[in-house]
């Protein structure tokens, strides 16, 4: 544990760049009109963002795009996590699904959405199934690291029990790959609030930040876009430290 | 030494136990290296009493812990034949325990879930399991730190909490592959002791893979002298003194004296590159 002095100069220090970039962008705006059009004002901003949590705008988009990726989230973990270890126990798995998914895992993520739009139209399906897809390449890559990379004297452990397979893979493999699978899952969360907003974005339909974005920047309204930016990039970061916390609490032997 | 020997004999100790009498004949194991076959073990014809403490002795590469693999049935691919009271050993069971020098307990899991998983595949009721594992804890005398993590154990905690899980199958035979080779020297003593007194308690057949030729005189009934290139048996001596015993007596000493000076006759280290490979 750090020092409580030590904790707040830490978190001082890391904000001093983000404050001396709001500071340049202030300077910005205050160059000329024109300017102030691309650079918006920080008041502006700070207005902007008090009206839109007033009207509730700011709240119905921002849950409708945390629900979308919440569901991507636990969903395409899930898939992952099960095709990853399948990968990792069966090497018959391995050999039938492995160069696929290597292959199909090459094509960016956005590629994919003019494809998913004809099948399965700009709705809620598809903005989930971008986010599934997103959470599921990082989700299989890592379970199928951990499990591969079980520490083999655990496994001898395994073996000297007689441990069927199963056992084996619950007791064992599936621990030690724990780990690998959290930094798989840190890793998916970025993809997943990426791919949220992304698809918001590209489809442009329903509620969501990425929608939001959208009708701001066809009705001129930057101060709203940067509401959205901001709002997109701090809940990123702290769902990015939630989960760290949650990982250093649940594998607090790992770090001892 | 025969002679010498021949006043500690004792008449050969009857020992009750549940079978472990382990018998192996004309064992060969040898590893494909590149593009040659290398023999690690050769030749070995070993028979082991019931009831019996054996210490394997022997310079780097004479094999010895492979010999415990094969036993314990982590490896099956061998000539020749490994006996555990008249049937063949292909695979591992819960008849056979056995300690790894590192503790290799499960860091995620407490010290009394560690000895329970070993009872994993027994149909036992779970009280049973339970008894049994606050049995084995109270053994290796680690009652009070059931619910520590490996993490929180010292070395000679942890390798004692590796003994109980090894033991609590109540398996017909222990083996040991260097236990307290990775401990400080004092908690090494300590935990001889400890082991003496667990088997002198259990009379269970142990083997065990030592390098400190001391620990093995002050343990075994029976030390097996290795030698390398190819992993052979040299030389089976026995060392018929009750136990428990005096560290310090003459006759452990001299047997001992004689043991290292056998040992490092010739450099221990391996003279060839080929036989440095560690297989």
């Amino acid at each position: 544990m750090m020092k409580p002095a030590r904790r707040i100069f830490g978190l001082l220090t890391g904000l001093a760049v983000p404050l001396l970039c709001v500071g340049a962008w202030e300077l910005a705006s205050r160059q000329s009109a024109a300017h102030a059009w691309a650079f918006v004002p920080v008041n502006e901003v700070w207005r902007s963002f008090w009206a839109l949590l007033n009207n509730g705008d700011l709240a119905l988009n921002f849950l409708a795009s945390l629900r979308s990726m919440l569901t991507g989230l636990i969903l395409g973990s899930l898939l992952g996590i099960a095709v990853g270890a399948l990968m990792g126990v069966s090497r018959i798995a391995n050999i039938l699904i492995g160069p696929l998914y290597h292959m199909v895992r090459q094509v960016p993520l956005m590629g994919w959405m003019p494809l998913m739009g004809l099948w399965f139209g700009t709705g809620t399906f598809s903005k989930n199934l971008m986010v599934v897809v997103a959470v599921f390449y990082p989700m299989v890559l890592h379970t199928y690291e951990g499990i591969r990379n079980a520490e083999k004297h655990h496994l001898e452990v395994a073996q000297v029990f007689c441990f069927t397979r199963w056992q084996t893979f619950v007791q064992v493999s599936l621990l030690d790959a724990l780990p690998s699978i959290f930094t798989g899952f840190l890793n998916a969360l970025a993809f997943a609030w990426v791919a949220t907003v992304g698809s918001e974005l590209l489809f442009g339909t329903g509620a969501g930040l990425g929608s939001l974005m959208l009708i701001a920047q066809s009705a001129s309204e930057m101060e709203v876009v940067i509401v959205c930016i901001v709002a997109i990039g701090v809940t990123g970061c702290l769902m990015n430290y939630g989960i760290g916390r949650i990982r250093k609490w649940l594998l607090g032997w790992r770090y001892m | 030494m025969a002679a010498r020997l021949a006043l500690y004999v004792n008449e050969e100790e009857t020992v009750e136990a549940a079978g472990g009498t382990l018998s192996i004949r004309g064992l060969c194991k040898s590893y494909a290296l590149e593009d040659r076959q290398v023999s690690v073990l050769k030749d070995i014809q070993l028979d082991i009493k019931p009831g019996h403490f054996v210490c394997i002795v022997g310079p780097s590469g004479c094999g010895k812990s492979t010999l415990l693999r094969l036993i314990v049935g982590l490896d099956s691919d061998y000539a020749g034949e490994i006996l555990l009271d008249g049937a063949r050993i292909t695979a591992p069971s819960l008849d056979r325990g056995i300690v790894f020098q590192d503790h290799r307990l499960f860091p995620w899991m407490r010290l009394d879930e560690n000895i329970a998983l070993a009872l994993l595949n027994h149909d036992y009721p779970k009280a049973e399991k339970e008894r049994r594992v606050a049995e084995y804890i109270r053994l290796v005398n680690l009652t009070g730190f059931e619910k520590a993590r490996p993490h929180q154990l010292s070395g000679g905690m942890a390798q004692r909490a590796a003994i109980a899980r090894a033991l609590v199958n109540e398996p017909r035979i222990l083996l040991l592959d260097e236990p307290l080779g990775a401990l400080d020297a004092l908690t090494r003593v300590y935990l001889q002791k400890e082991l003496q007194r667990i088997w002198m308690e259990r009379r269970v057949t142990m083997i065990m893979v030592t390098h400190d030729v001391e620990e093995a005189v002050y343990l075994g009934d029976e030390i097996i002298v290795m030698d390398a290139h190819p992993g052979r048996i040299k030389r089976s001596i026995k060392i018929p003194l009750p136990h428990p015993r005096d560290r310090a007596s003459s006759p452990l000493q001299d047997i001992r004296e004689e043991i290292l000076n056998e040992l490092t006759a010739t450099s221990p280290e391996p003279d060839h590159l080929e036989e440095a490979v560690r297989i």
